[in-house]
């Protein structure tokens, strides 16, 4: 099974806030962590900031998966931004869900600045998920 | 429970009174054109123009929570103004208020129990006559067939939040009216009218919790039908794939106001060269328009806590795609979550502007 899903390497979108998301990886950058090469980090400016289209772009034009990070609550550059952000991705998860496209291609995890090593688990754990999930079946139907 | 008064009366009798007495300065309500065969939401103000006052008639051309928003946007009616809506587009009318598009000052909410509209095809391509089966179903307190699939299927037909609640199912058309005033500005305008005076008060029929319970049914059977079209992949596409890209649904859309859509924006078109490169690397080619899908996601997720499946969209979709119907199921999903009904209580925040700290914590991985 493992050798199998090896011969597979999702493509993965990884949103990152501004503040924390992205400090998170500049953390892991200054410990030497590693993540996959695969995972392919994106800057937003507040994760509250993310409209849902954006993901579901992603989704029909190539990734596997999309993960997305922030300040944990209570700790938002802008206050409530990531609160925001979570019902943005709860509403993304209940569309795919409902019309059977399995939400939980899309995650939602808070890492604070100073956690390199949540970062970097957090984007190797997301490639495994979508490892044993398999190709996403919306990229083969681009332009739709 | 409410008080229903019977109110001997029609309701085209009743706007001329309104209007006679100066009660209101204006009453807008669909309206019978009979030199085009016609009708059409309408504001009329000279008591004789209220004849061909139809606003039961089993159709609806537009959503008028538009044409409020037309009217009061930027500045409120300066005199009371009596709408007549039907259940959903008071919802929408309420949505249009959170989103800043609606005034509500002067304005006096009257609707009805809605046994639901046909499509506007058969009233464009009709003579108009109200169908005998039509009238039949709202007498016994049943789905007529041939109704939008949205309508037959929805279970909020009862008014709420309205000012005057005219009962409906269960009477012919021909009837006087029987209706309740549950808000306070509902009763003066009544008591301005001498309706509770003149009026006998009387028993509520059975008629509306037989459709309450038909609706049921037919939602339930519904959102099966809707999950089980769309369930595999094949299925979505299949659906989405006859959208020719008009988003004429977005433009009758109530709730979707935005003067700038995102979709028509430039915020998500590649330039031709992206594409150029794209059609290098795939052997497929591109399909075109671009963007059909993505476009009803995007939708689903900037209005979807927000529809009230009035059915407006599926009726001018060309393709004959089940848009109301898709997102009634999507859309409710959502509600769900949020546990918010579009329109229902003008104190409930919209879903994607407010937040609790403690909430939705499964939403996070």
């Amino acid at each position: 099974m493992k050798e199998e899903s090896k011969e597979f390497t999702p493509n993965i979108l990884y949103a990152l806030c501004s503040w924390c998301g992205s400090g998170g990886s500049e953390t892991a950058g200054a410990m030497k962590l590693h993540y996959p090469e695969n995972v392919k980090p994106v800057r937003f400016y507040c994760t509250g900031g993310i409209d849902p289209v954006y993901i579901f772009r992603a989704l029909l034009e190539g990734a596997d998966g999309v993960v997305v990070s922030g300040c944990h609550p209570g700790d938002c550059h802008f206050d409530t931004g990531n609160y925001r952000a979570r019902r943005r991705i709860a509403a993304v998860k209940t569309i795919l869900n409902t019309l059977g496209l399995d939400g939980d291609r899309v995650w939602l995890r808070w890492v604070g600045h100073g956690e390199g090593k949540r970062f970097v688990d957090t984007a190797s754990e997301f490639d495994e998920h979508i490892q044993e999930k398999g190709p996403s079946p919306l990229k083969g139907i681009r332009g739709v | 429970m409410e008080r229903i008064y019977e109110i001997q009366m029609g309701i085209e009798e009743l706007a001329r009174r309104a209007l006679e007495t100066g009660t209101v300065g204006g009453v807008a309500a669909l309206l019978e054109v009979p030199e085009t065969n016609k009708i059409a939401f309408t504001l009329v103000r000279a008591p004789e123009d209220v004849k061909g006052l139809a606003p039961f008639s089993p159709w609806m051309l537009e959503n008028a929570a538009r044409s409020i928003s037309q009217m009061t946007r930027e500045a409120a009616f300066t005199q009371p103004v009596a709408v007549i809506l039907r259940p959903c587009e008071l919802r929408a009318l309420r949505e249009l208020v959170k989103l800043k598009q609606v005034n509500m000052t002067n304005l006096i909410l009257i609707s009805f129990d809605c046994p639901g509209v046909f499509p506007i095809g058969s009233r464009l391509n009709g003579n108009g006559d109200l169908p005998a089966a039509y009238e039949k179903a709202v007498l016994e307190g049943t789905n007529c067939p041939g109704i939008r699939q949205v309508c037959s299927a929805c279970e909020e037909f009862v008014p709420r939040g309205a000012d005057m609640v005219i009962s409906l199912v269960g009477r012919s058309p021909t009837d006087t009216l029987r209706a309740a005033f549950p808000t306070e500005a509902g009763q003066k305008f009544a008591e301005a009218l001498g309706l509770l005076a003149e009026g006998r008060e009387v028993e509520a029929g059975e008629e509306r919790d037989r459709l309450a319970g038909i609706r049921a049914d037919e939602h339930n059977a519904l959102s099966a039908r809707i999950q089980g079209s769309l369930k595999d992949l094949d299925g979505l596409v299949s659906v989405f794939d006859r959208c020719i890209s008009c988003h004429a649904c977005r433009y009758v859309c109530p709730v979707c106001y935005c003067k700038d859509c995102f979709f028509e924006s430039p915020a998500f078109s590649y330039y031709p060269h992206s594409l150029h490169k794209r059609l290098e690397q795939s052997a497929a080619g591109l399909r075109l328009p671009l963007d059909r899908l993505l476009f009803h996601l995007g939708r689903l997720t900037h209005m979807g806590a927000s529809c009230v499946a009035c059915g407006m969209c599926e009726d001018v979709c060309v393709a004959g795609i089940p848009v109301s119907q898709i997102f009634k199921t999507v859309g409710g999903d959502i509600q769900q979550m949020f546990d918010y009904l579009p329109g229902g209580s003008p104190d409930d925040p919209l879903p994607l502007l407010t937040y609790r700290e403690d909430e939705l914590k499964e939403m996070e991985d």
